[in-house]
């Protein structure tokens, strides 16, 4: 380990060891989105056997249906913040150097808004031009 | 005074006793970040129907040759062993089932479900 845990850094953001300020609101969120995700998941389980393998205008019909897709957006947001919090824990644990470990705590942000933001303007563009 | 007695060590992985628990402990951290890189899977299969017939047929070229289809079954394990760990972990947050034997089994019921339910998923797949 690079730096040692002292009263001087172990809420200090800037170090590798976490926020101290958003710690217990990571641990409620996860807890929250984990328990939301138990539904997200039968869903998506559903929706892939459902449509796995299946031909475009099978795929545009299924996922145009209002339900469908506002719940596979849902889906992929809960989901982007759960993971988001758990990359966050594990980067935090095995990533020990301060500015590695901000540098792909940034990027873990940026994969989370990726695949959110990237399935939710493919959902949009299938909703509203099939 | 002296003592003979060695000083108390902050307890470390390597001083407790082998349990299945921590086995499993890592193998939900372990599907946890294999179903963080898996998003993209769901998130490519989505944009290829949203794009065109042709970038689905790629996506299904991928998807459908033996190397998709072993990491969509990996997949479709880690997927279901995460949610069955996940709600063995909100159940030990009510601090129960946390005796011996009721932990032992809840693990086993975790492992076990998780592979049966990885084959009903396909089952249902390959024969409906």
């Amino acid at each position: 380990m690079s730096e040692r845990i002292s009263k001087a850094n172990i809420a200090d953001p800037k170090t590798s060891f976490g926020s101290g300020r958003a710690a217990t609101r990571h641990f409620m969120t996860q807890r929250l989105t984990a328990m939301a995700n138990i539904a997200f998941t039968l869903f998506f389980v559903w929706m892939v056997v459902r449509l796995a393998g299946a031909e475009r205008a099978d795929m545009v019909a299924v996922l145009a249906n209002p339900f469908v897709a506002i719940v596979t957006a849902l889906l992929i947001v809960n989901v982007a913040v759960h993971m988001r919090i758990g990359m966050l824990e594990v980067i935090e644990d095995y990533v020990h150097d301060a500015r590695l470990n901000r540098f792909c705590i940034m990027l873990n942000t940026f994969f989370a808004i990726l695949v959110a933001g990237g399935t939710i303007l493919a959902l949009v563009k299938i909703v509203f031009w099939g | 005074m002296t003592t003979s007695r060695p000083r108390p060590t902050s307890p470390h992985l390597s001083v407790y006793h082998f349990a299945l628990s921590m086995i499993l402990s890592i193998v939900h951290r372990i599907t946890g970040v294999a179903l963080y890189v898996g998003t993209l899977l769901l998130m490519v299969w989505i944009a290829a129907a949203a794009i065109s017939p042709e970038a689905l047929e790629i996506v299904h070229a991928i998807f459908g040759s033996w190397f998709g289809q072993l990491v969509l079954f990996g997949y479709t394990w880690a997927l279901f062993h995460h949610l069955l760990g996940g709600l063995r972990y909100l159940l030990w947050d009510t601090a129960n089932g946390m005796d011996h034997p009721a932990r032992e089994w809840i693990i086993r019921g975790n492992l076990a479900g998780s592979i049966l339910l990885t084959l009903l998923a396909w089952a249902i797949f390959v024969w409906f």
